[in-house]
């Protein structure tokens, strides 16, 4: 049976985001979880793994996201590697899939990776398909149904398109970015988290990895939303409905 | 000294807080109106390991500490008082019952199918001229060859109408005095026991209340839980356990308490500003955190204490009579902060403030609990 690997981003709950004065993003109180579709991941590599297979979860980040890995391992995986640094507490995409290709390709064996669509915080969908890219095997994206074939060797995955639904196979090794649909992820069981404390976990640090490459992608500022309200009444006569066109135009709301 | 939770514990309540998100807030509002048990709710505690989180894997349950079962019954409590009481009550009195005084037999009988949450254990001790004062209780266990056969009424009984096991205090020798009580399990269906009809009740509704009725209800020797005469001293330890329950029951409603409150007073607007902006709303919100987290203080202190094996029957009281009457006083100035709104079905804090009445009364009065502290101090 398969060998899983789920890979998981440990992120800031936006529960405990607070709007700061100037509409700036408080974090100072914040707590983490794991990224909400890379639930799905792991719960998805839990099924796919069957008997005898295994699964492995991996994350990379900063020294906080060792928190994440008993959360992972509570939720089916069977070990867990985390490559984690100060210095990966905050990286781009492409810097995550590279850390992410060293760590599987020098360290886990594996035939299928799993991770969410996209992340639950900045969800720019690029380390799934990277990552791929980087391991040179084929990548599967938003996959809604996933199924290892009996005879094992390959899957069978259902992709949600633009217009229908996509069927595709592909052999192992592979990639799947799965979307939300997939399936429900557990609730870890009492006895899921006590055992997970039993599971082996490998850390992996910054100078045990080949340079990552710099940066592609500047944060240059993070602020809330603000929500603003222009309250205008119109009435109906002719004059007033050319008042409300002439408003519309003047907002870029039609040309 | 350190104020910090395992990361096992940290996780597990946050499972807990989904679970309770997930299952338990959206029917709350209707198993409190129709006085309903949730039994599909309890199939799914059970699957997490939930009804028998400090008991013995051996014997059912998750292995874990005390406090981790309070933290559970707290995150519960903070959506439903009465799914969180039902727990506290199965796990905290009926399933420390059974491990702290039962046979190797009973435990294998009775405690593994109740930690894993097959069955549902209930307390009846309560008598209708038998609260605080337990020694007036009236109901007997006459030996008769094999068996003990049991008569009397006992009342307020919870879980009576859902309950499999009971741990039911009967009197073998009422001249011994406080050595003349016995407890003996009685599953559900034994000929002679029958359960009455659910009360009705002011809060805590979809918890199973109910009288008990034992006419000639004849128990098998082997069912008598510890010695015979020990009876109530095991119950006032059932008790110590049981309270830290209510206590952290009455943090969950406090805790929901003030996360209203502090939703509703910063959307409610009157005067052309949220009325959290005004320092009498402020203030009732300040003084109701400072108390959560003084009760919460002292719940974790008892469980922990408990957990350490140190004596905690005290602090148990201790927590149980503070967070209690907290949760009382603060969800009254709930209610307060809704207005109106919340006077009406509907307004979580209606129900909260109906809930929170019965923490002051079970499971020992708040009056017992100064008993209790004041015999303890003034020793």
């Amino acid at each position: 049976m398969p060998k899983v690997v789920a890979c998981f981003k440990w992120v800031v709950d936006e529960a405990y985001i607070r709007k700061g004065a100037g509409g700036a993003l408080d974090f100072s109180a914040v707590d983490y979880k794991i990224s909400e579709y890379d639930r799905n991941a792991l719960e998805e590599a839990a099924r796919c793994r069957g008997e005898g297979g295994r699964v492995v979860a991996l994350a990379v980040g900063g020294p906080e996201a060792a928190k994440g890995v008993k959360d992972a391992l509570s939720r089916g995986a069977d070990a867990a590697f985390l490559a984690a640094d100060p210095a990966f507490a905050d990286l781009d995409p492409t810097q995550t899939a590279a850390v992410l290709a060293e760590v599987i390709r020098t360290r886990i064996p594996y035939d299928l990776i799993v991770c969410g669509e996209g992340s639950g915080d900045r969800y720019a969908q690029q380390v799934g398909p990277r990552l791929a890219e980087n391991l040179g095997i084929p990548c599967v994206s938003y996959v809604q149904k996933l199924t290892v074939a009996a005879e094992g060797g390959r899957i069978v995955a259902e992709r949600r398109v633009e217009e229908g639904v996509e069927v595709v196979e592909a052999p192992f090794p592979v990639l799947v970015t799965v979307l939300p649909e997939i399936n429900v992820p557990r609730i870890p069981g009492v006895k899921d988290t006590l055992l997970a404390a039993r599971k082996p976990v490998a850390i992996v640090k910054k100078e045990e990895l080949p340079p990552m490459g710099e940066a592609k992608l500047e944060t240059l500022a993070l602020a809330a939303a603000r929500m603003e309200r222009n309250c205008e009444i119109f009435g109906t006569t002719p004059e007033d409905i050319a008042r409300f066109v002439a408003a519309l135009q003047r907002q870029g709301a039609i040309g | 000294m350190e104020f910090k939770l395992t990361e096992e514990q940290v996780l597990i309540r946050k499972n807990m807080r989904e679970f309770a998100d997930k299952y338990v807030e959206p029917i709350a509002a209707e198993i409190d109106e129709n006085s309903r048990h949730p039994a599909e709710v309890f199939k799914l505690l059970a699957e997490g390991d939930w009804m028998g989180i400090p008991i013995p894997v051996e014997y059912g349950g998750a292995g874990a500490d005390y406090l981790t079962h309070i933290l559970a019954v707290e995150e519960l409590s903070r959506s439903c008082a009465s799914t969180g009481f039902t727990v506290s009550i199965h796990v905290g009195i009926a399933c420390m019952l059974v491990l702290l005084n039962g046979t190797e037999e009973q435990k294998q009988k009775y405690l593994i199918p109740m930690a894993k949450g097959e069955k549902l254990g209930a307390f009846v001790l309560t008598e209708p001229g038998a609260g605080t004062d337990v020694m007036a209780a009236t109901t007997t266990a006459v030996l008769d060859g094999d068996a003990y056969v049991l008569n009397g009424t006992k009342t307020f009984t919870s879980n009576g109408p859902t309950g499999d096991f009971y741990m039911v205090f009967a009197w073998t020798d009422k001249a011994a005095g406080r050595k003349g009580m016995s407890c003996f399990i009685i599953p559900r269906g034994t000929p002679g026991m029958s359960a009455g009809e659910h009360f009705r009740k002011m809060g805590l509704r979809s918890s199973q209340t109910s009288e008990m009725v034992f006419k000639d209800c004849r128990v098998p020797k082997e069912n008598l839980l510890g010695k015979e005469g020990a009876g109530l001293v095991m119950a006032m330890a059932g008790f110590d356990h049981g309270r830290v329950g209510i206590a952290a029951q009455s943090v969950g409603i406090l805790q929901a308490a003030l996360d209203e409150s502090i939703r509703y007073s910063k959307e409610r607007v009157q005067f052309g500003n949220p009325i959290s902006r005004n320092q009498a709303i402020s203030w009732m919100i300040a003084n109701m955190a400072t108390d959560l987290q003084a009760a919460r203080l002292l719940t974790y202190n008892a469980a922990w204490l408990k957990d350490q094996k140190q004596v905690f029957s005290k602090e148990a009281s201790m927590a149980k009579l503070f967070a209690s009457e907290a949760a009382m006083r603060h969800t009254i100035k709930a209610v307060q902060i809704h207005g109106g709104y919340g006077y009406c079905k509907g307004a979580k804090v209606e129900r909260l403030f109906r809930d929170a009445k019965i923490t002051e009364i079970y499971e020992g009065t708040s009056e017992a609990q100064r008993m209790v502290i004041s015999g303890n101090v003034l020793r």
